[in-house]
């Protein structure tokens, strides 16, 4: 009865799961008529700092061992908020090079091809650091440097800029980037 | 009451069949047999099995009739196999243009399979009453349901975190398949466990109705996505944004200069 009832349960869960890819298409469409409305301007710098593996060595140095695990806490939150940012940024840029990709013209596609890969291992990076970040927060001695994010990301912004050279309607993203 | 029971039911069973051989010749008519082999090989052979399971029945006039069951149980064996055929070509579709990813893919899409496979042996092991043929078919029939649906969804999450575009055919042959083998699961899970207790025929009928109401539904789908236009998005250069050609002009400059 049990095995019954969890199994039905999964199966209503995979029926929202479908829907849920329906309405995923949906937003895709909506990205690509408006793509600047849906990117959150993300800080490299500042990110870098959060990140920063010497930075954290000068907080441990100067600070209280209670206070040193409030701050890392705190950096390291915002760096999980930064990362997700820089990977909703590459899932939305990811569809818009999509689009790009089918250009007839070969060096728009190009670029939008090099835009699709760097956003795909942007994502791949936040997929990992992420939980790392999180067990930065639990274990605050765990040495953690997604410092690979923040430059994939500025890859990134060089190929949308690029891109967008190429073609206009992305205009307003890379200042937003 | 009895008569309008019927007439749904060959309803139900007919018409599906009816607009998959309508799939059948769309798919020809449009080369698709060349993207999605396995595909076609499943619509053919549902069509196949559709034919003998009606003859069969004709003749012998029972659903009952073991000529009948065993042809069923056959072709359901026959068309679980295409299934898993079908999830590994859609992708296989979704990941042709993410050359990036497929690899990561691929492995990733083994090991949920293997983790789905001993999840589903381990669901299989807890059937108690091992006595009723039925009990132990519909078991067996529920773990295959279970790997499939969990492929499934595991496609689906696994691109909608990538963000990777579905072509209008993938993405309708993967959402009636989604949508099939949820309903499926449900039914297949209810049905094993109804098995049990012979006094229940009655729910097991409802079942039967809701499952092949589903099928034709998904097949609908499948239509649907076969005949809409495939969305071609591609951005076309319009005018120069002069408040970005400063940041244009510095990002080249750094591009050139690598």
């Amino acid at each position: 009865m049990i095995i019954t009832f969890v199994l039905v349960v999964a199966a209503f869960l995979a029926l929202g799961f479908s829907v849920w890819l329906i309405r995923g298409r949906a937003v895709a469409a909506e990205v690509l008529e408006n793509p600047a409305e849906h990117i959150r301007a993300v800080d490299v710098e500042a990110f870098r700092n959060l990140v920063d593996p010497d930075e954290e060595d000068f907080l441990r140095k100067n600070l209280a061992p209670a206070e040193f695990r409030r701050i890392q806490r705190e950096r390291l939150h915002a760096a999980v908020e930064y990362v997700s940012c820089a990977a909703d940024n590459a899932a939305f840029l990811l569809r818009l090079a999509d689009a790009g990709r089918r250009s007839s013209d070969a060096a728009t596609a190009e670029a939008a091809q090099k835009l699709v890969d760097n956003a795909i291992r942007l994502r791949l990076y936040a997929l990992q650091a992420i939980p790392r970040l999180y067990l930065g927060m639990v274990i605050p001695g765990v040495r953690i440097s997604p410092v690979r994010i923040a430059e994939r990301y500025e890859q990134m912004t060089r190929q949308v800029v690029l891109l967008g050279c190429l073609q206009y309607p992305i205009r307003g993203i890379s200042a937003a980037l | 009451m009895h008569s309008l029971l019927s007439a749904l039911f060959y309803y139900l069973w007919i018409a599906p069949h009816i607009l998959l051989a309508v799939i059948l010749m769309l798919m020809i008519r449009r080369k698709l047999y060349k993207q999605f082999p396995v595909f076609l090989l499943y619509i053919a052979f549902e069509l196949f099995q559709f034919i003998v399971l009606l003859t069969v029945f004709l003749r012998a006039g029972s659903l009952a009739d073991d000529r009948y069951r065993g042809a069923f149980a056959l072709g359901t064996a026959i068309s679980a196999a295409l299934r898993f055929g079908i999830i590994y070509e859609i992708f296989t579709e979704l990941f042709r243009n993410y050359h990036g990813l497929s690899e990561l893919g691929r492995v990733l899409f083994r090991w949920a399979t293997i983790v789905l496979l001993l999840i589903g042996v381990a669901l299989a092991s807890t059937h108690g009453n091992g006595n009723e043929f039925i009990s132990i078919v519909a078991t067996l029939d529920r773990t295959v349901r279970f790997m499939q649906c969990g492929l499934l969804m595991f496609l689906f999450l696994f691109s909608r975190y990538f963000a990777l575009s579905w072509r209008n055919y993938a993405f309708g042959i993967a959402l009636g398949f989604g949508i099939l083998a949820s309903s499926e699961l449900a039914n297949t899970a209810i049905l094993s466990w109804i098995g049990k207790f012979s006094d229940l025929g009655k729910g097991s009928d409802i079942l039967d109705y809701l499952g092949m109401a589903v099928y034709h539904a998904c097949v609908l789908i499948w239509i649907f996505y076969l005949l809409a236009p495939e969305r071609e998005t591609v951005l076309t250069p319009k005018q120069l944004p002069e408040d970005e050609l400063e940041v244009w002009n510095q990002e080249l400059q750094r591009l050139l200069q690598q």
